[in-house]
């Protein structure tokens, strides 16, 4: 089997979408092996640095899974992970990434469904973009 | 670095050794940098597992350790702990989850152990750069906030109360007793609910240390907890702790509005109290919004409130309660633009009620049986106040000062009172006796009137003064007609038309011709119109330069001129006036409109070319009017007061004060031309402004209304919150009032509309919608001999520090009327459960008995399980304790009548205790049960047998075949579902929802009573589907939490929190604005920000916004999640 396996990282606020994922395992809702976790309490601590340190690493593709606006745990910081999100996937857009490899997500802590779809849709979005080329992850380092 | 980190995998039995290949990662493990030791166990959280990793802590010497097994959501803190007594740090610990997020949710093995692997090597790598953390105390407050009193807030409320510590306990409703107060016996033992429920609620009451806070509502919760601190918005009951509960201004209420606790089946009045033991046992007052009518009132006349009166036959009482605070009531009965009537609401369904009609209605019927209507009781002031014009404005104001007492003199240039009332409009309009009469009632409330004196002639401001009046009204109106501006207006048969009018109304002949033109498009224009068709002329033509949708006047006014036979011409203004022979010849053009200009209207532009002659033998001017603020100037014209570029007089919006201290104005000397009722609403407001002024007070916080702009509502608004929505509402004409033949009505100045009849009147006040319950008619007040009632009561918001809190909010029942094939809500005789439940006690509306629509007990029940319930469609849950009320409805249904009883369900669950026993009871009083469910309910009338009765269709699953059951009457078993608000109130809590959208515990089997936010616990069916003995249960066992936590005293707290190095903060002070708590501020000596520990809760934003790397957050540092994300991809 030589089929491309992305490798995502998904950094989920511990209330919300870490809890949902929680949810979807407890449920016993199966699906693609590629997203890997990474707990934060929150998505306002989603540092940009994490995201490029991700693709610099071998990440072909970031999963940002917060609560639903208006649900943060602290009030706003999902707020702030959105407006960082939106100013990197003009970033990346400039270094030759496609925006698509960055995706954000609201994910209640009871939507253990919408956490397997998203991770199985994100799969399939990175396999069909491809691996990230070995340049960008340099162009990321330097 | 010299690291010694332990990994310890777990089986978890076969959860995850069945898909990931335990004995694999361990191996793998044992060759990563820094891990010196890597083993698995069966079940790590076991008592042998932990023991086994205490051991290796000590034996290997371990300074890091990563335990793989489940969430650490599930039992990171049972390993902390376990490090802890091993003599590690805990935050040395780090939890490797490959059970929720690797073994449940994956097939393949190969996979699932290279991903195991994965996160497991993430955790090693994260715990290599963790450090000993020392954990934080706070103190608790011991006082507990419990948010709904139905019995399971009762319930922890009292046993929390038993230890000493204080109880808040908040209600949204009049009561406490929750949905239990509803039901007459409890399944299965048949007890009584009230009988077991209506001590705890009594002794709630008693109890001191529980501060009981109905019709209350939390705003906003802060803090955390230990900490907390809540607010809450109690609505103000309008009864104080006076009454005793005598229940005699719910005789006098004319409102009623569908009784939520009854179902559809009962009705309240607006004073109400829900059940006979209601706790606290005092009445009170359903008050929503202020209605739209009162609302948009300038004095805000009660029309809600004499409506309703007028639907209840109690015309005197209408007519008192308009006259209690209106001074010119038969002239709004007739000549106001009624603004109540713009936004009424029922306007959005059909048409608007006919407030100003009915106002009408209700005075003329007192006057023609010659009702006194009794003013009220005054005491005298010495203070003397001045008023200057005798108007609308001015006699408003005059009326409320000498209602509380002043020495009110009015001066009146002219020999008639009532300035524009009088002089301006047509007496077919407003008959002159019934002005003579409002002014008489002025007269008698001891308001001096003199006329024939004229400011700046026959006296001064400063003689005033002098005179000893302690403050002057100015309301001189906008009486100086405003010309036109074109050659030939002064000539000879041109006039102004408040002039004309004046000089009719006050009996000077004005010569008239056969044909007048009226210039204008303003209510003045239109009177100017038909009183000079009264006069004689035989053809009146009136021009406005815009389009009818731009004419100032009212539409009613439009038709009734246009009816009498005056031609309207649009989109033509005149140029220039000369004499022509006999007559006047007028030189117009035709206009077309433009953009809009500033008052919104789109600005007429004349078409060049398109000039033509007219013949007239009067012209009559009525496009505007201004004060004549002459009166107001020295003998030089320079004007004592400010004025605006306006001309109008300038005053304090708020308190209506001129620059000369003591001196208000109001009316169309402020407004400009403008109308009655405005008018009336600022003397209303001069009258509060000059009796602070007298009382030295401050002139802010006014009392007296300032009507606001009303948004628009759409279809789905509802006039109150027992009110379907408008598209649902039935639609219903409004009563149209007789007028007078218009070929006859222009022969004299009779009055054009004729007035309601009773029935007619009582027909119309019918239509009104009840918006916000209270209609503020005051009834209720005079019939309360304690003096109970206060309609002036005032929300309160209190702010409350709580170290935790219990949610127990209850349930909402599932509206059967969506499953429209069971007829709920179009089928008499088709109830819900709880209207069942209301049926059977013996405080609902039958006194316990059951009884069909037409009175008659039923001759066979049909009870359908499931409604809502175990259904795709809508909620895919058991509603749990349906089966067993169904079959205590069987029961009681025996008991009471000699009815047949039909139970369909799905499945009988009888799984609590004694419950079995009592399905088996039920089945051998002769209850039959058919399993299936039901297709639909019908009404009998279409087949062959009786009429009027129902038919059950369903499909009887046992025994296969299809079946069709005739009954009287169908109780329907409606699930059990979350609260509407419950999204709402999770957020205010923070606190997670279950799938099925109740608040999600914490562990479902292990910890059902917290939530994920700690200090914060559940009970009852705000968590799920429940009877009461488990929200009894439930609620006892967040109590004993509660106390636990309150007896320790303090609380850990994880010292997860943002921490500034000094030395690398630049103050840029990014920080300080991201912070949602405040937490960060900026140290102005030392030039960098400064974070509070106690305030921060490590949510990281500020770490991530720091630009500088100057802020760590502890626990979650950059460092640690860059080892982890080279983990996760290694």
């Amino acid at each position: 089997m030589n089929e491309f396996e992305p490798k995502i990282v998904g950094f989920l606020c511990n209330w919300c979408a870490y809890s949902g994922a929680d949810l979807a395992g407890v449920s016993r809702m199966k699906m693609a092996p590629n997203v890997r976790s990474i707990r934060v309490m929150c998505t306002g601590r989603v540092d940009p640095t994490f995201i490029l340190k991700a693709f610099a690493c071998g990440a072909d593709g970031v999963l940002i899974g917060g609560c639903h606006p208006g649900d943060c745990h602290y009030a706003e910081g999902n707020y702030k992970a959105l407006r960082r999100s939106v100013f990197l996937k003009r970033m990346l857009k400039e270094q030759g990434i496609d925006p698509q490899r960055l995706r954000i997500e609201w994910i209640s802590a009871s939507e253990g469904d919408k956490y397997a779809k998203v991770v199985d849709e994100m799969t399939e979005t990175i396999r069909a973009l491809g691996p990230l080329n070995q340049r960008n992850k340099e162009m990321i380092n330097a | 670095m010299n690291q010694k980190i332990g990994v310890f995998i777990c089986h978890c039995g076969t959860n995850i050794a069945a898909t990931v290949d335990v004995e694999e990662v361990t191996q793998f493990m044992a060759q990563q940098p820094n891990v010196e030791y890597s083993t698995n166990n069966l079940f790590m959280c076991s008592q042998p597992g932990q023991l086994m990793l205490q051991r290796y802590i000590k034996r290997k010497g371990l300074n890091g350790v990563v335990v793989a097994a489940c969430s650490p959501q599930m039992h990171e803190l049972t390993f902390r702990k376990a490090c802890e007594e091993a003599g590690l740090n805990r935050y040395l610990f780090q939890m490797a989850n490959i059970r929720e997020q690797c073994s449940w949710i994956h097939d393949d093995r190969a996979q699932a152990t290279e991903k195991a692997k994965a996160i497991v090597n993430a955790a090693v790598r994260r715990v290599a750069w963790q450090e000993a953390l020392e954990i934080s105390h706070v103190k608790i407050n011991p006082h507990t906030m419990i948010v709904g009193a139905g019995i399971g807030g009762i319930q922890a409320a009292l046993e929390i109360a038993e230890s000493g510590n204080q109880v808040y306990l908040v209600e949204r409703e009049s009561t406490i007793g929750g949905r239990m107060a509803q039901f007459d016996k409890t399944f299965p033992t048949l007890d009584c609910a009230a009988c077991i429920l209506t001590p705890k609620m009594v002794s709630v009451g008693h109890r001191k240390n529980i501060n009981l806070m109905t019709l209350s509502e939390v705003e906003k919760v802060e803090g955390f907890i230990g900490n907390f601190t809540v607010t809450v918005r109690t609505k103000a009951r309008y009864v104080t702790d006076a009454c005793t509960s005598c229940g005699a201004c719910v005789k006098a209420c004319p409102v009623e509005v569908p009784n939520w606790f009854e179902g559809l089946l009962g009705k309240k009045t607006a004073i109400y109290k829900l059940f006979p033991q209601a706790v606290p046992n005092t009445y009170v007052i359903d008050k929503e919004e202020t209605p739209p009518c009162i609302e948009a009132c300038p004095i805000r006349q009660e029309a809600a409130g004499y409506v309703a009166l007028i639907r209840d036959r109690k015309f005197k009482e209408a007519a008192q309660l308009i006259r209690l605070r209106n001074p010119l009531p038969a002239v709004c009965g007739r000549v106001c633009y009624h603004p109540c009537e713009t936004e009424c609401n029922r306007g959005y369904v059909d048409q608007p009620i006919a407030i100003q009609h009915l106002k009408r209605f209700a005075l003329d019927w007192a006057r023609q049986r010659n009702i006194e209507l009794v003013p009220p009781k005054i005491e005298r002031r010495e203070e003397k106040v001045a008023i200057i014009g005798s108007g609308p404005a001015g006699l408003t104001c005059a009326h409320d000062l000498a209602v509380k007492g002043y020495q009110v003199t009015v001066y009146e240039r002219s020999s008639l009172l009532g300035g524009l009332l009088g002089l301006g409009i047509p007496a077919y309009r407003l008959p002159r006796h019934l002005l003579r009469e409002e002014i008489s009632y002025l007269r008698d409330l001891g308001i001096d009137f003199r006329t024939n004196v004229t400011l700046g002639k026959s006296f001064s401001l400063e003689q005033l003064k002098q005179q000893g009046f302690k403050a002057i009204f100015l309301a001189i109106g906008a009486q100086s007609g405003v010309k036109i501006e074109i050659p030939g207006e002064n000539t000879e048969g041109v006039y102004s038309g408040v002039d004309f009018l004046r000089r009719f109304n006050l009996g000077v002949r004005t010569a008239l011709g056969k044909k007048v033109a009226v210039i204008g498009g303003g209510n003045t224009a239109l009177d100017a119109a038909r009183t000079a068709l009264r006069l004689g002329a035989e053809r009146v033509v009136i021009h406005y330069r815009r389009t009818r949708s731009e004419m100032p006047a009212s539409p009613y006014e439009i038709e009734d001129t246009e009816a009498e036979g005056v031609a309207i011409h649009y989109l033509i203004a005149p140029i220039k006036i000369a004499k022509a022979h006999r007559s006047l010849q007028m030189t117009c053009v035709n206009m077309q409109l433009g953009e809009p200009d500033a008052s919104g209207r789109r600005r007429p532009i004349s078409i060049s070319g398109s000039e033509h002659q007219l013949e007239f033998d009067n012209i009559i001017v009525a496009i505007s009017q201004k004060p004549e603020i002459e009166v107001l100037a020295d003998e030089k014209g320079v004007p004592h007061l400010a004025l605006t570029p306006w001309g109008t007089l300038q005053v304090d919006q708020d308190s209506l004060v001129t620059n000369q201290e003591g001196v208000f104005a109001g009316g169309d000397v402020v407004l400009g031309p403008s109308t009655v009722i405005a008018s009336m609403g600022l003397g209303r407001r001069a009258a509060e402004s000059i009796d602070k002024y007298l009382n030295g007070q401050p002139l802010v916080d006014f009392k007296t209304h300032m009507p606001k702009p009303i948004v628009p509502r759409g279809e789905t608004f509802r006039p109150h919150r027992y009110s379907p929505m408008f598209k649902d509402l039935p639609k219903q004409k409004r009563v149209e009032m007789s007028k007078l033949d218009p070929k006859i009505r222009n022969r004299d100045f009779s009055e054009v509309e004729i007035g309601f009849s009773e029935e007619e009147a009582v027909r119309e006040a019918t239509r009104c919608l009840n918006c916000g319950v209270c209609v503020e008619c005051l009834e209720c007040v005079k019939v309360c001999d304690p003096e109970a009632i206060d309609h002036e009561m005032q929300d309160r918001v209190q702010q409350i520090k709580v170290g935790q809190i219990l949610l127990s909010t209850g349930y909402d029942v599932f509206d059967a009327r969506v499953m429209s094939q069971y007829g709920y809500g179009k089928l008499d005789n088709v109830l819900s459960g709880i209207e069942f439940e209301r049926m059977l006690s013996a405080t609902g509306g039958t006194g316990g008995k059951i009884l069909c629509k037409n009175g008659q007990p039923p001759r066979a029940v049909a009870v359908i399980h499931c409604v809502g319930s175990r259904d795709e469609n809508y909620h895919k849950y058991c509603s749990r304790v349906c089966c067993m009320y169904a079959l205590k409805f069987a029961h009681l249904v025996k008991d009471r009548t000699k009815a047949e009883v039909y139970q369909f369900y799905i499945d009988m669950r009888a799984y609590g205790k004694g419950f079995e026993e009592f399905y088996k009871r039920v089945l051998l009083e002769g209850t039959n049960v058919i399993r299936g469910k039901v297709a639909e309910v019908v009404e009998s009338g279409w087949s062959n047998k009786e009429e009027g009765h129902l038919i059950v269709r369903c499909e009887d699953t046992l025994i296969g075949k299809f079946r069709e059951i005739p009954v009287d009457m169908v109780v329907l078993c409606s699930a059990l579902e979350p609260r509407q608000d419950t999204a709402k109130v999770r957020q205010l809590f923070s606190i997670s929802l279950s799938p099925d959208g109740f608040f999600l515990e914490r562990h479902p089997k292990l910890d059902p009573t917290s939530t994920m936010t700690d200090g914060v616990y559940i009970a009852g069916c705000c968590q799920g589907p429940k009877d009461i003995p488990d929200t009894v249960a439930q609620a006892s066992s967040a109590a004993a939490r509660i106390l636990a936590t309150a007896q320790k005293g303090e609380v850990e707290i994880d010292p997860i929190r943002a921490q500034i190095k000094e030395e690398l903060c630049s103050g840029c002070r990014m920080c300080n604005s991201v912070c949602p708590y405040f937490a960060i501020s900026f140290d102005e000596q030392k030039k960098i920000s400064i974070i509070n520990d106690a305030l921060c809760k490590g949510c990281g934003t500020c770490v991530a916004t720091c630009p500088a790397s100057a802020i760590t957050g502890k626990g979650f540092t950059d460092q640690q999640i860059y080892a982890e994300i080279e983990g996760v991809l290694a």
